[in-house]
């Protein structure tokens, strides 16, 4: 019975249903956003389990995570550039909802672990996460118009 | 609790995998299966196997979608000049 496997849970079940049933269903724009929001949400998720687990090797996988979400996000903000560039997906209300669970759930973790080699790498994925959650989302809604069409 | 969390990582699996199947284009197809690589890195981290989860994490978040989405590309691109030479 642990506080920190709890928390994760609810993140992972909230996150991964949500962005399920945005992926599963709807116009594409919503579906590719959904698809960003899932590795925004799962990458607490990730940093709350490796807690609970007491492991700090499992914040690996969180890092490798906010590393690459966005990359996968951009992967199909190009290649689907020619279905998604006449109305581009404006989600920045979601965005900022990740955005801030990423952000609650580092800042909780690094009160926890205190100053030290860990806080600084809680830290870095706390900014590779929204960082590269808030560039997702400014490329899908065209926000680089040079960039983005083909 | 540890059992909860590996109900809930189940059933997102179970789900998108359903998903993927019941949709008919490659292209949705290919969205819903990076949410599907996600999931499965996350049943694997529950089941305590991390170092399954992170090249699961690697390959199904960006790879797999990466290759679908070119080959999709140039397939559709292939039809549409096929098309073009025939008229």
């Amino acid at each position: 019975m642990n506080g920190w496997i709890l928390a994760a849970t609810v993140v992972l079940a909230v996150g991964l249903g949500t962005t399920l049933w945005g992926v599963a269903t709807g116009p594409l724009g919503r579906r590719v956003v959904a698809q960003n929001l899932s590795t925004a949400l799962v990458c607490p998720g990730l940093l709350l389990l490796s807690q609970g687990y007491s492991r700090t090797a499992y914040v690996d996988l969180a890092l490798l995570l906010a590393l690459l979400g966005p990359v996968g996000t951009l992967v199909f903000v190009r290649l689907l550039a020619d279905e998604l560039g006449d109305n581009p997906p404006q989600a920045w209300g979601p965005t900022w909802v990740a955005a801030g669970v990423g952000t609650v759930v580092v800042a909780v973790l690094c009160a926890v672990t205190g100053p030290g080699r860990a806080m600084v790498k809680l830290l870095v994925i706390g900014a590779l996460l929204v960082g590269g959650n808030l560039l997702a989302s400014r490329a899908l809604s065209g926000g680089f118009p040079g960039v983005s069409r083909d | 609790m540890t059992d909860a969390v590996v109900v809930v990582a189940l059933l997102a699996v179970a789900g998108c995998a359903t998903a993927a199947v019941a949709n008919r284009d490659p292209a949705r197809q290919a969205l819903i299966l990076a949410v599907l690589g996600t999931s499965l890195a996350v049943l694997f981290t529950v089941l305590q196997a991390p170092d399954v989860g992170l090249s699961q994490l690697a390959v199904g978040s960006a790879l797999t979608p990466l290759l679908i989405m070119l080959s999709v590309r140039k397939v559709r691109r292939r039809s549409a000049h096929g098309k073009d030479s025939r008229q």
